[in-house]
């Protein structure tokens, strides 16, 4: 057999190689038209980066170490020794060195980041941790109230009208001992103006007195939303978007305005691109009438440096209008920019002891959480947006609330089946194995919270979950052993937008103090988690036959690191620098970094 | 931040709350109040606009997520964002008297009452949930939302059974008794399709909800009519009336009185008395009494004669 086979390849290889010069000729024709050139932005007809390593996540060929890229698209993934053919196939490649000492990989992709990440950057960061700004800017964690306050006295002498408001965000207690920041540690900062300092939840405000003696605190039997000092006196602490509204009462702003302004979309995808994201989601937008025009006026510029993946928040309209506004975004559609995902958000957090949980509840006594769509309504939702055939996307975090979705999808499939729906259950932090193998039944992916077990592991495991429970949070290994399709992802701006970072978690599994949560069962391999972040994300999308891995005929997005994942290893996972992307082949490298 | 000053002079704008299940009736409820606005510019947050079913001749316009209606009120769907709707139209100027919000199934009624309490614009009338009577079974004991249910029980100043003509009466009263015997405080009263007195839902006044019992005295003209199987009683007292006495006497109508109002005088001067929600509130007039004073209530309510009697030993 083997004979035979090596003597047609002989008698085959001139055949082929007319057919290709054949090609060699097209390919010069269509430059000279003008078709393998971009009209704006870098010109490069087409070109073959060399790298010192290539993780291509495609399993016929793993590794290499040269690429070449034609028509925003991939042309060839191969080796040294396969340049020369290239040349010989397609024509002049230009050899393109400039990565030589970087590893490549499929451009990562974020399954599930909020657009306001865009927004907070309007404001002052004062998170526990150094976080990046899209301008490469590191910002150093700020670790003790004084700090925080110190911080903000320095903008606050510095800024040119002192009187506007001041917002901080990313601020985070649980790592502080002892007392909570009050209304006068932030009149220390000014008296002058309303100062407000949004958590990293999101769900929790601290304001100056300022904003204080505007609003009218006076209802006594909400204490529960308003934290107060022995002698009953609001501290200055608000819960829930109490907080939010206090201070968009005060200073008129609009806080979180809908997020689609220019300005917004263009810092969220400079946050994205420091951290070697080419595809992000945003998750999700109730893309009012007008939007998606500009939107789309924005992303579609080569300078814009991402693919934007916007799911349409179902819930904003009654389910049949829902359909309706959905099929009308359809035609709006473009390669950069996608209305492709229905988003439902069916319970809270745990951390905010909103999730609904299964019995016995929250670890620390706390009454069950809240439902944010009730079951019978998401039931109607699904029903709804899986007949019209859309895929829809459900926050789910506890596991009563996972339970009730799961039944409520496998309700809309018996009534409208449909093979391939991938509807996906988003941050699923408390699915157990059960619950995976009905997934992989119902054909149903997950895209877990992987970052949670860092940030709020230690919580997790002494007051919300417990150290049993807390062990399976977020169990990528049960997932993938279970035979789910698996993303992972860091809900920014909740928690820091970094791919890495988040493999990193799902990898190490261990708590900001290094507390281990679970055991080897639960952890997946550096290999297994860089697919997550890259065709795990895609599968996710319904993106994976145009991007998440490195093989011809995908889209040429690409992430350059400064190390070789695969080399580096668990533990360095988190730290290697990210040089820059390519996103349809166009380079973008980030601020910060020598290329 | 000059609004901020203008905010606290500015009148306040009432808030009620309407809670209950999906299906237990509550925009029906709305439907009704929104027609009988007797010159209260009332906003309502709707969750579902389409729902709402407003009589078109009484929609002057629509934009976007807004309707206006030519009684002078408004509708606005909430979409999801409820703080943002709500901070939205808290901004509008001139704002509404009253607002209404109708909270989404699965809503803690509690949550969206707390907004009241930081904004100085805010007063909250009240949390009126709406109890299902065909449906209370399975909801008291769905396995996912029992504690939903009763959250929302637990947090209404005023509890209305809804649907009592599709069930058996025993078992509406059975219903009654046990709420009663859990919530002796909270008033009840049955609602057939939302038709029920707007008096009854607004004006709950649950904020100020410290009851004053000052001091005198009446003739009587009254009537009584029966309407949406509620009685309802008005007269003319003439004469003093202490505000005490009075006082005393509506509570030994409970539970079967659920409002009452009136513009009288005593020797401390004219009054204004409100009872909503099991709680009493006098508030001094600088006017000339009308002597006007309305009772709505249950069936179970004396009849005229003897409220006639009763109110009428009151007075001196």
């Amino acid at each position: 057999m083997a004979h035979i086979l090596a003597q047609s390849i002989i008698r085959h290889k001139p055949i082929l190689f007319l057919s290709k010069t054949c090609a060699l000729v097209l390919s010069h024709a269509e430059a000279m038209l003008g078709l393998g050139h971009f009209e704006k932005g870098e010109s490069f007809v087409s070109t073959i980066y060399q790298a010192k390593s290539i993780r291509t996540m495609d399993p016929h060929q793993p590794h290499a170490t040269h690429i070449a890229l034609k028509d925003r698209k991939i042309l060839a993934v191969g080796t040294a020794q396969d340049v020369a053919d290239w040349q010989a196939a397609w024509g002049p490649l230009e050899l393109n060195t400039d990565f030589a000492d970087r590893t490549l990989l499929p451009g990562f992709i974020e399954g599930h980041a909020h657009m306001m990440e865009g927004l907070l950057w309007d404001y002052h960061y004062v998170g526990y941790y150094d976080r990046e700004g899209p301008d490469g800017t590191i910002w150093p964690g700020l670790k003790s109230i004084d700090d925080v306050v110190a911080h903000l006295k320095q903008i606050q002498a510095t800024r040119n009208d002192p009187s506007e408001p001041l917002i901080a965000w990313g601020f985070d207690p649980i790592y502080f001992e002892g007392r909570r920041m009050t209304g006068a540690d932030l009149d220390a900062v000014s008296g002058e103006c309303p100062v407000a300092v949004l958590h990293a939840s999101l769900h929790i405000l601290n304001a100056n007195n300022f904003i204080m003696d505007a609003a009218d605190v006076k209802n006594a039997d909400n204490s529960e939303y308003i934290r107060r000092d022995d002698s009953g006196k609001p501290t200055g602490e608000f819960l829930g978007q109490l907080g939010m509204y206090m201070a968009m009462r005060t200073t008129n702003l609009d806080l979180l305005a809908a997020a689609s302004s220019p300005k917004t979309l263009q810092t969220f995808s400079q946050v994205a691109r420091q951290t070697g994201v080419t595809t992000c989601t945003d998750l999700a937008n109730p893309v009012p009438e007008g939007a998606e025009v500009a939107m789309r006026e924005t992303v579609e510029k080569d300078s814009f440096p991402m693919r934007l993946v916007v799911a349409f928040q179902g819930n904003s309209l009654p389910p049949e209008e829902s359909v309706a506004r959905m099929q009308a975004l359809q035609d709006k559609q473009s390669d950069k920019l996608r209305f492709s995902l229905v988003k439902f958000v069916a319970d809270g957090s745990i951390q905010g002891f909103s999730a609904r949980l299964k019995w016995p509840h929250y670890y620390n006594g706390a009454p069950n959480g809240l439902w944010y769509i009730e079951p019978d309504r998401l039931r109607e939702y699904l029903t709804a947006f899986t007949q019209a055939g859309f895929q829809c996307h459900v926050h789910t975090n506890g596991d009563e609330c996972t339970e009730v979705t799961l039944d409520a999808i496998e309700d809309a499939l018996r009534a409208h089946p449909w093979p391939d729906h991938r509807h996906t259950l988003q941050h699923c932090q408390m699915a157990s194995r059960a619950h995976f193998k009905r997934m992989k039944t119902l054909g149903v992916g997950v895209n877990l919270f992987s970052n949670h077990l860092y940030y709020w592991g230690d919580e997790h495991r002494a007051i919300t979950m417990g150290p049993e429970r807390a062990g399976r949070l977020d169990d990528a290994g049960g997932c993938l052993e279970e035979g789910v399709p698996l993303a992972i992802h860091s809900d920014a701006p909740v928690t820091a937008l970094a791919p890495l970072f988040t493999a990193w978690c799902a990898v190490n599994r261990v708590s900001s103090t290094g507390v281990a949560l679970g055991g080897e069962s639960e952890k997946i391999s550096v290999e297994q988690a860089l697919y997550a972040i890259t065709m795990g994300a895609a599968y996710s999308l319904k993106m994976d036959t145009e991007i998440g891995s490195l093989e011809v005929g995908k889209r040429a997005d690409i992430t350059i690191l400064a190390d070789d994942p695969i080399e580096v290893g668990a533990q360095g996972l988190k730290d290697i620098s990210v040089i820059g992307t390519m996103v349809d082949g166009l380079v973008h490298l980030n601020k910060g970094r020598d290329a | 931040m000059n609004q901020t000053a203008s905010h606290r002079l500015a009148p306040n704008v009432s808030l009620t709350i309407i809670a209950g299940f999906l299906g237990s009736g509550k925009t029906s409820l709305l439907n009704h109040l929104l027609t009988q606005s007797g010159g209260r510019k009332i906003t309502a947050l709707v969750n579902d606009f389409g729902a709402l079913n407003i009589d078109s001749e009484l929609i002057e316009a629509q934009h976007g997520n807004q309707v206006s209606l030519t009684n002078g009120c408004i509708c606005c769907s909430i979409g999801d964002d409820l703080m943002r709707s709500l901070a939205d139209i808290m901004r509008q100027d001139p704002l509404p008297d009253h607002l209404i919000i109708e909270a989404s199934g699965v809503a803690d009624p509690t949550r969206i009452a707390a907004y009241a309490a930081v904004d100085p614009q805010l007063r909250l009338d009240g949390i009126v949930t709406l109890v299902d009577a065909a449906a209370h079974q399975l909801h008291a004991q769905d396995p996912y939302l029992a504690d939903n249910y009763h959250k929302q029980i637990e947090a209404g100043h005023m509890l209305l059974i809804s649907k009592p003509d599709l069930v058996e009466d025993s078992q509406v009263e059975h219903l009654e008794a046990k709420l009663r015997a859990s919530y002796p405080k909270t008033p009840q009263a049955r609602v057939r399709h939302g038709h029920l007195p707007i008096e009854v839902v607004l004006g709950l006044q649950a904020e100020t909800g410290e009851q004053t019992t000052p001091p005198h005295a009446p003739q009587i003209l009254s009537t009584q009519i029966e309407d949406h199987g509620l009685a309802s009683w008005s007269a003319h007292l003439h004469g003093g009336l202490s505000r005490e006495v009075l006082a005393e006497k509506i509570s030994s109508l409970t539970p079967h009185v659920l409002r009452a109002k009136g513009v009288l005088r005593d020797a401390q001067g004219a009054y204004a008395l409100h009872y909503a929600g099991g709680r009493i509130h006098f508030e001094d007039l600088d006017v000339q009494p009308s002597g006007h004073f309305v009772l709505i209530g249950k069936p179970e309510l004396p009849n005229a004669q003897a409220l006639s009697d009763l109110f009428q030993t009151a007075s001196a």
